[in-house]
This record gives C-alpha cells, structure tokens and sequence, in this order.
C-alpha cells in the first residue's frame, strides 16, 4: 500500500499534524472527500465491473442477500415506503385523519406551482443556500489561509473554531435568535447603539441575515478542516519555488494553493447547499419560524409546516415528491463528480 | 514558514482570534444569561457580565429537563444510531464489493439513491409509516381480501388488524435515521482501496467470505469506524426534528427535545436562565467529544464527506 | 351474524395498554398544557381519580397543541387514539368533520349524568356546539383583555386605559412621548386572534359570510371590507412611530409588559397566573377597547381548548370519560380550575359562585374575561368562527399581516390577498367535505 492511495485513515494524522515535505501530488482533503484510491480505480476498472473488487467472492446471491437485507429492510420501512406513501398522497386530498379521501390527480402540485407562496418560498430558499455558501466558505477559506500561515497557537484556534460542530442546529438557532432579539439581545443593543434599526422580528431582511449568519457559524468549522487540511497537502516544494520567484503569501496562497483545492472547494460547495436545503430545519424553527412575512420559509420548513401545522397532506407530500426528486438530481451530481475525480464507474 | 513575515502573522492572528471570538461569543452569552436570577435575565439589556446563580441553575436545569432521563434517552439514541448505522453498512460494503451475483446493481443503486435524502424531506410520510409501520402489510391483507378468505375457510367473521407502532420506542426513533447510505458509501469507498492481495491470500487459505471480513476487513476497518461513529454520535445526539415529531411521551425525549421544553414559551415563566443552563448542559457531551477526540473527529468527517 | 373476532398482531412497539383485569378503569387523555397550568391539570385530575374508586384519568402532555392534534392523528390512524384529547379552538371544524369523534353531549347523556347544557355561558356553549348539541367539552377558555401598567398611565395623567380605540392611541401617544415607558404597547403572539378576530366580534364586523360559517362551509371570508383593515393600518403605524413594539421569536411579548418595558399589552385572560407572579410593575387589566363609532361593543369570543373524546373504544372506557366529563362539568371543578389559572368558568352557576364566594372582590382583574364574553347579545358576528383548516388559513393571514408591518404592502392589498388565499383554503375544505354533516352515532 503506498500513500499515494491515498488512504483516509493514514491521511489525517499526517496532515493534521505535521506538512508533509516532498513532491507527492495527494491531496488529503479532496482525496479523501471523494474516497481516496485515484490510481487503483483507473487501472483495474476497464476489464471488470464496476465497484466490484478484481478479488471478490464470485458468483452466488444467497450469501451477499443475507449481508444486504438488514440494510435494504430498513430502506424499504423507513425510506422507500415513505417515499411511495409521499408520491400517492401527493395526488389525494384527504383529511388528517384519513376518514375522508378524494383522488385529484395533480391539482396539489398545480395548486403548489400557482401559489405565490410557494414560490417564495423556492426565491428564499435560493437566496439563503448561496449567501450561506459563500458566508461559510468565503470565512472558511480565510481561516484556513490564516491557520496555515501561523505556527504558535495553532491547534487551541483549530479546537475552538470547530467547536460549533459539536453544537445542535437547534442550539445554535436559540443562541443566535437570542443574542440577535431586538429586545433584549446584547448584540442587537451592539446594532443599535451604532445606529441600525435592527429587527429581525419585523423586517424582512434582517431575518434572512440573522438566518444565514447563524446557519454559517454552525457550518463554518466544516469547510474549514477539510480546507486547512487540503492546504497541509500543498507541496511545500512548490510554495518556496514560488517564494523563490518572489510571490509573496497572498499570491501564492491564490495562485497555488487554491486552484490545487479546487476540487476540495466544489465539493464543499455541493455539501454547503444540501446542508442549507436540507439541515438548517432546526435553525428556522429555532430563530424566525420562517417568518417575517414568509421571509425564510425555506422550503424544508414549508414542508413541515404544512404537513403537520396546517394539516395540509396533499401538498406537503407534493412538495415532498418535488423536493425529492430535487435530491436525487444532486445525488446524481455528485456522483458523476465522484466519477470524474476517482473513476468509479458503477 | 518560507519567509518571515509579521505583519502577516499578525493579521492572521487577528484573523483566528475574531473567528474564535465569533464562535465564542454565543457561548458566552449562554453562560451569562445561564448564571443570572429569572429577574435579572428579564433586564433590558441584558447585563454583561456574569451573576452567581450559575450552579443553582444548572441543578434547576437538570431536574426540570428531567436531564437524567434524558440524557440517558440521548445516549441510547446517539450510541443505537452509530451502532446501528455502521453494522448495517458495513455488511452491506461488504455483499456489494466482494460478491458477484445478479442483483448487485439493483442493490447498489436501491441503496445509494438514498444518500442525500435527509429524513427531513419526507418527513410526514416518515411519520405515518412509522406510526404504523405494518400499515402497507394491512393495505395488503385489505386489497386481497384476507379477512373474507378466512372468514370463508374458518366460517367466522374475522377483522385483521395488523399494527406495529413504534412512536416513544427506541427503535422508532433510531431506525429511521439509519435508513440512508452515507456511512454504507464510506465503507464501500474504503474496501475499494483495501488490496486485493489480501482476499486473494484468504482464498488460498480457504477462508470463508465471512472468516476473510472477521478477521481481515474488520480489523482494517477499525480507524474508519471509529472516526465514524464519533461523526454519527454527534448526528444522533443533535437530532432535532424527528424525536421532536416522534416522542410524545416525556421519559422517550431526548435531551435536546427536552432543552426546547425549558424554552419559555408565552404562557410560561420566562425562564431563559433556567434555558441557557439546558443549551450549556445539551451541548456539553458532543462538545466534549469533539475536544477531547479531535483528531479523531477530523478524521471522520473528511471520511463520511457528509 | 358470525362473531367477531379482531386479530391483533402487535409486534414489536405497541403500547401495552391492556393489562390483566384491572379494578379500575383506565383512560387516556392527551394535552397541551405546559408550566404552572400543567400542574394545575394533574392536580385536577388527581381530584378526580381521589374522589371516586372505579375510573383513573390518566393525564399525558403531548406537547403544545400542534403537536397534541399530529399525535392524536397519528395514533388514530394507527388504531390507538386515547379515550380523550384537548384541541385548539382553531381545530374544531377538523375535528368534527373528522369523523373520528363522539359528541359530548350524546355520551354524557347516554350515560346517564345530568349535565345542565344550557348553562354553559353563550360565547362558550355556541363555540363549541354544532346543531344546539355540545360536541366538544369546554375545558379551557379564555378571551383576551387589556392588561395595563397602572403606574405608567398615572404618570401621564391618565386614570386607566381609555374605552376607544381612539382615546387609547393618544393616551400611548402621551406616554411615548413623555418618556414614560419605551413602548406604549407590544404586539402579541396571537394579535390574528385578539386584534383581528375578537377585534371583528366586539366591533360588530363580520368575519366571514355564512355568519362566520355557522350556516354553512361554503362561508368565504370578507375582513377585507371591513375595520380590520384599518385596525391593521392602525397597528402598522403605531409600530413605525415606536408606539408599538413587536418581541419576535425567543422572546414573549408578555416580558417587555411585566418588565415595564412597554406600558399596554393584549393578552389572554389565562396569563394572570404567570403575570402575578413574574411582572415587576404595579399592573391591571381592562376591557378591550372599541372603536368610537360603535356604541355598545359585543361580546368577545373565547379561545383555549376543549375535550373532544375519540372514537373506537369500549363502553366501559366511555363511563369512566363520561363520569370525568361529568367531574368537569360541577361548578366547584369548574371555580377551582378558574381560580388556579385564571381560564373563564365555563358555566353560569360557577360564575355566580365565585361571585357569592368573594372571589372579584381579591382578584377584580379576573372577572373582566367573564364580563366580556357574556356582554349583549351574541349576534352572528360575534357568536365565533367557523372556518375550516382555520391555522392554515390564519397562518397566510399572519405573513400578510407581517408583509404589512415590513412595508412590503399596504393593508388593503395585504387583505384582499390575505382573504384570497384564506378563501382557496376554504373552498379546499368544502371540496374535501362535499355533502358532510356531524356523525351523530351513539359510540
């Protein structure tokens, strides 16, 4: 096994701790990231199919269904039925309590699509993902440049700047909405004393802000390790050539470092929107409850709110199905990444 | 360094400072607001500075989110998922990597299109399945008319009344959460790498599949497993929406369902004191993890890449 | 006709209700209660199972009422609904239309307990009955008052809270404007409820047509011409002249009152327990105003939950509900529950009761909720609401609300729309009802 495999687990403690000297081209993070093993895939891959170890236990399905049931049982009770049960409900109308049960066709999905609402909801939910991405990565990658440049210090900052990760999304949203509340927050008082009418409770804006600010400094910590240690796999030969040549750290870091993480940055990009699509739930429900006036009704909240607040079954599975089939589509994508950057073919 | 530069180092020591600030700062309030009185925190502004009711607070805390039931829910919970999720992914790698056998594209694909469906999106219907979760096995019996047949062949008249309901069960509010692929994806993506040297020596040897996984992939896999179950511990511990929706019953909370009771709301005492004591006593466990583990912790979440 | 014969495969989960023979009969009831008035509902029940040998109440929290009303869906789909439940006044028309419920009366009655019907106090008794028959039982009822900072109004000048609308924005103008307090008023939670819905029933403003729904599902709602669009024009400029201050998320308006932050504050007459014991301000409370040009004001509505009973459970579990619904029903349940949290009393004869006993003469602020629901004649504006999927419809109600006070439209457009798409609700209630009246099967 050589390191050039890349191995995740022989990775980490290596870059973590020490730069690694020499001109080998690993690249930790996004190795790593996209699951190591460049070389091995590209060779063997051609002559057999795909995903499947050249040394493998050949033919037979008794043993292998026994090893996947437990797996494929729990997909089908906890995924796959509730993904079917979403997709009929979709074209019903029907009580909560089931007794009474029309079949409409896709009037709940043309409902969903005329709805102002709801495509206010898919405009925040936009606006939110990409002002977070480019909050948390943009804060991340100076950390991290920040991280790699100093010497002293460097692991007390790495531990407190990933502290957050250990905190609940829910705890985060109470935290932030707390600090934040026009009323009573310091932070707030901070806004105003400098003359900001600051109220997220009324003004639009300043909610989504409030949001977005909280569901990045719960994310923040994320892209930064991978990207502090993708920046520990830049070959130190490299940068003192371009010290050699009188880059200094800035351009070196932009011209260098960073196309080399390109790989690291796409990937973290594709996670910091299913992490706002999907995981910032809590944040919302904690913070603003999707409001003001709809302000950061992201649609996996509206979701919610509609299936068990409203009570609105036919379009809370629409928007299921919708929502869904939006999932899959980035699952996909990623996997043509994968592809692209490994070689799995599956 | 290449060079010496201290102004940069300067900046970049402001830097990292304003970010552990940033992080520092909510904590901060949390325990200010965690050691005041129910009046002083009531203050407009809020004081600045610490008060003295901090241990007071953290007692009160911890019987009033009944923490010690709780947190053991949240352990069950936490340590069930991680468990759970890696056994069942690990077994699963395993038949898709090292077998050849008809189905194994059907498998893999039934499987990974589960990856980036957090059970938020389906929610609802994720409830109602789990409610009942023999509730397809009664469409069934009722679409073929099982009772009838029966009640023809045994002259009685029979209801079938199938039902497995899992609200306030551990396994309710685990297996859900197992159900997606990201930890079996890992695994898969590390057998890939593992060389085929290995299998090649077991088969010369005349090791079953399953002797060659106990006592060869295993072993192999245990840094992976380890860093993953610390990035699954901390998913299942920061479990918000699902054992909120799912535990209805007071001792199946789990601690940060419990945190959100002492959140005053309008008609309750505005006990925010009372409140930011729980957050600092919720996130004490996972908060610990990641101080204490950390380079395991790093180590995972590069792994799972999710 | 063959026996009946139930196969229950319960595998692993199921809630072990059945227990070998018990002495006492035992059953479920599920509620939203938190804090002090959850304490006060397991006393309740406590007294209830003490007074008697053959039924036990057994009383579960299950959250706020969201969550109570998803459980209790939930578990009935899934064959276990509890024998009671305690559901949100905006829920009724689900809930009867549900088909999964047994009227009150015609269980009470069945059973053989002589519950004086007619003594429920009007507001309550035409909120919760459909067809002159109670459906579900009054529990906790409430209706918002005026809650005032005696000190801040004496400052200015001012004896108490005006009776208008009018007089009352001066005197919050006055109080602003001599520094008194920060904020002369702050908005409620549930300001959709006491500044828009009682607001339409005192004023004599019709919410719906329909008489608000009472006569039909085809109602289709019509605040859209009436004051409430002033009212919310009102509120929006109190709220950019600093009048009027809004606490948001994490924190409850109730604080900034009892802190002395802000001087008025609208809330439920249900708050006194957790007012007396937390303001640090000289406080009372009042009638909600009216508007000048109307003479004499009617009654407010109630909001606060009600015991519905579920369908699906044996005779013998139905006694032991009838005989607690019995319970309630006394008008010394009734004053004790009154007393310790502040809630309406539900009947005439509790009133008069807690009158007789003195009660006012200690807590005058409490009898103003009683006063108020039964003032006039309820008319078909003021008798209550009577819409379907009456959250959804609030809740699109709420963000226009919101979009006004943002600036992002005026009232009148933020109306017209907020009654478009509450109507679209509504017809989708009607669609889903076609033809639908209450079930009145004996259990």
């Amino acid at each position: 096994m050589t390191l050039r495999l890349s191995i995740p687990w022989r990775d980490t403690r290596a870059p973590v701790l020490q730069r690694r000297h020499g001109g080998h081209q690993s690249k930790a993070g996004t190795g790593a990231a996209a699951g190591g093993s460049r070389t091995s895939g590209k060779v063997r891959r051609r002559e057999q199919e795909a995903g499947l170890k050249r040394a493998n236990f050949g033919d037979g399905p008794g043993l292998p269904t026994l090893l996947l049931l437990p797996q494929l049982l729990i997909l089908l009770f906890f995924f796959f039925i509730p993904s079917l049960r979403a997709l009929m409900q979709s074209v019903l109308l029907s009580d909560p309590f089931g007794t009474n049960v029309q079949f409409v066709w896709f009037d709940n999905f043309k409902t969903l699509l005329a709805s102002s609402d709801y495509r206010q909801s898919i405009t925040v939910t936009f606006w939110f993902t990409v002002a977070q991405n480019v909050l948390t990565l943009g804060s991340a990658l100076v950390l991290a440049f920040a991280t790699d440049r100093i010497v002293r210090g460097r692991s007390a900052y790495r531990t407190i700047i990933l502290l957050p990760y250990a905190i609940a999304p829910a705890i985060a949203g109470i935290l932030w909405a707390f600090l934040f509340n026009p009323a009573v927050g310091p932070l707030a008082q901070v806004l105003h004393w400098v003359g900001i009418a600051w109220d997220p409770n009324l003004n639009p804006t300043d909610a989504l802000i409030l949001v977005t600010l909280a569901a990045s400094w719960k994310h923040v910590c994320y892209d930064y390790i991978f990207l502090v240690v993708g920046l520990l796999a830049v070959p130190v030969s490299l940068m003192e050539a371009a010290a050699v040549d009188g880059a200094g750290p800035i351009r070196r870091f932009v011209s260098i470092a960073l196309p080399m993480l390109g790989p690291t940055v796409f990937f973290l990009t594709v996670m910091n929107f299913i992490y706002g699509f999907f995981e910032t739930f809590a944040i919302i429900d904690a913070v603003t409850k999707g409001g003001p006036a709809g302000a950061t009704n992201i649609l996996v909240y509206k979701v919610f709110v509609d299936g068990f607040v409203n009570l609105d079954l036919g379009s809370s599975a629409a928007q299921s199905v919708l929502l869904m089939s939006f999932a899959l589509i980035c699952t996909l994508l990623q996997f043509r990444y994968f592809d692209r950057k490994v070689n799995y073919g599956v | 360094m290449v060079e010496r530069s201290p102004i940069l180092n300067m900046v970049c020591h402001a830097i990292l400072i304003a970010g552990a600030l940033t992080v520092c700062v909510p904590l901060y309030f949390a325990f200010v607001a965690g050691s005041l009185t129910v009046t002083e925190v009531q203050k407009v502004p809020l004081p600045w500075l610490p008060g003295n009711q901090f241990f007071d607070n953290l007692q009160l805390a911890w019987s009033k989110g009944n923490f010690s039931r709780t947190f053991a829910n949240s352990i069950v919970v936490a340590l069930g998922i991680t468990a759970g999720k890696i056994v069942v992914s690990l077994l699963s790698a395993f038949a898709i990597t090292y077998f050849r056998f008809r189905y194994r594209m059907l498998a893999f694909w039934l499987i990974f299109v589960s990856l980036m469906l957090p059970i938020e999106v389906r929610i609802v219907p994720t409830f109602e399945a789990v409610a009942n979760a023999a509730l397809p096995l009664q469409s069934l019996a009722d679409i073929l008319h099982l009772a009838d047949l029966w009640g023809w062949i045994s002259g009685h008249d029979v209801a079938i009344t199938l039902e497995w309901n899992m609200v306030n069960t551990y396994p309710g509010l685990i297996l859900p959460l197992i159900a997606s692929a990201t930890a079996t994806f890992l695994f898969r993506q590390f057998f890939l790498t593992v060389p085929d040297e290995l299998c090649e020596a077991a088969k010369l040897d005349g090791a079953s599949p399953l002797h060659f996984f106990w006592s060869i992939l295993l072993p192999l896999s245990v840094p992976n497993m380890v860093a993953l179950a610390i990035i699954l511990f901390l998913f299942g511990w920061n479990q918000y929406l699902w054992p909120l929706l799912f535990t209805t019953d007071k001792d199946m909370a789990t601690a940060v369902i419990a945190l959100k009771g002492l959140i005053p709301r309008s008609d309750s005492e505005p006990a925010w004191n009372i409140a930011m004591s729980g957050a600092l006593l919720t996130m004490l466990p996972p908060a610990l993890v990641v101080l204490l583990l950390q380079r395991w912790f790093i180590k995972g979440l590069i792994d799972s890449s999710k | 006709m063959g026996r009946k014969v139930a196969f229950i495969a319960a595998l692993f989960g199921a809630l072990a209700l059945v227990g070998p023979a018990q002495a006492r009969v035992e059953v479920q009831w599920w509620h939203a209660m938190s804090g002090v008035l959850a304490d006060r509902l397991n006393e309740l029940v406590e007294k209830f199972n003490t007074s008697q040998d053959k039924y036990t109440v057994v009383a579960v929290a299950k959250g706020n009422y969201d969550e109570v009303t998803n459980g209790v869906i939930a578990a009935y789909r899934a064959k276990r609904p509890p024998e009671m439940v305690q559901i949100a006044e905006r829920g009724y028309m689900t809930m009867l239309l549900s088909g999964a419920v047994v009227p009150v009366q015609d269980l009470i009655e069945q059973k053989g307990y002589k519950v004086d019907f007619s003594d429920f106090i009007k507001p309550v008794a035409s909120f919760w009955s459909y067809k002159g028959r109670m459906s579900a039982m009054p529990f906790n009822s409430s209706t918002p008052i005026f809650w005032y900072n005696k000190d801040h109004f004496q400052k200015a000048g001012f004896d108490k809270p005006a009776d208008t609308w009018q007089e009352l924005e001066s005197q919050l103008y006055t109080i602003k404007s001599k520094g008194i307090s920060e904020c002369g008023t702050v908005l409620p939670g549930d300001f959709y409820w006491s500044l828009l819905e009682n607001y339409s029933a005192i004023n004599n403003q019709p919410y719906g047509t329909l008489a608000n729904g009472f006569d039909g599902l085809g109602t289709e709602f019509v605040y859209n011409k009436t004051k409430v669009v002033s009212q919310v024009a009102r509120l929006k400029k109190w709220l950019d002249d600093g009048v009027m201050q809004i606490a948001g998320q994490g924190f409850s308006p109730e604080q900034l009152f009892t802190s002395g932050r802000c001087s008025t504050f609208v809330n439920s007459t249900a708050s006194h327990g957790n007012i007396e014991r937390n303001a640090t301000v000289n406080w009372s409370a009042t009638f909600l105003p009216h508007e000048s040009d109307i003479n004499s004001p009617l009654n407010s509505t109630i909001g606060g939950g009600a015991i519905w009973v579920m369908r699906g459970h044996t005779q013998e579990r139905y006694d032991a509900v009838a005989a607690f619904l019995n319970f309630l029903a006394q008008p010394e349940t009734q004053v004790w529950w009154h007393g310790a949290t502040g809630y309406v009393p539900a009947t005439n004869r509790a009133y008069a009761l807690a009158r007789e006993r003195g009660y006012y003469k200690d807590h005058p602020t409490r009898e103003i909720a009683v006063l108020q629901l039964s003032r006039g004649t309820p008319n078909e504006n003021s008798r209550g609401f009577r819409f379907g999927n009456f959250v959804q419809t609030m809740l699109a109600q709420r963000q226009e609300v919101e979009a006004v006070f943002a600036g992002q439209k005026q009232p009148q457009q933020a109306m017209d729309d907020a009654v478009k798409r509450g109507n679209e609700i509504l017809r989708q209630f009607e669609k889903l009802n076609a033809g639908k009246t209450l079930e009145t099967e004996r259990p």
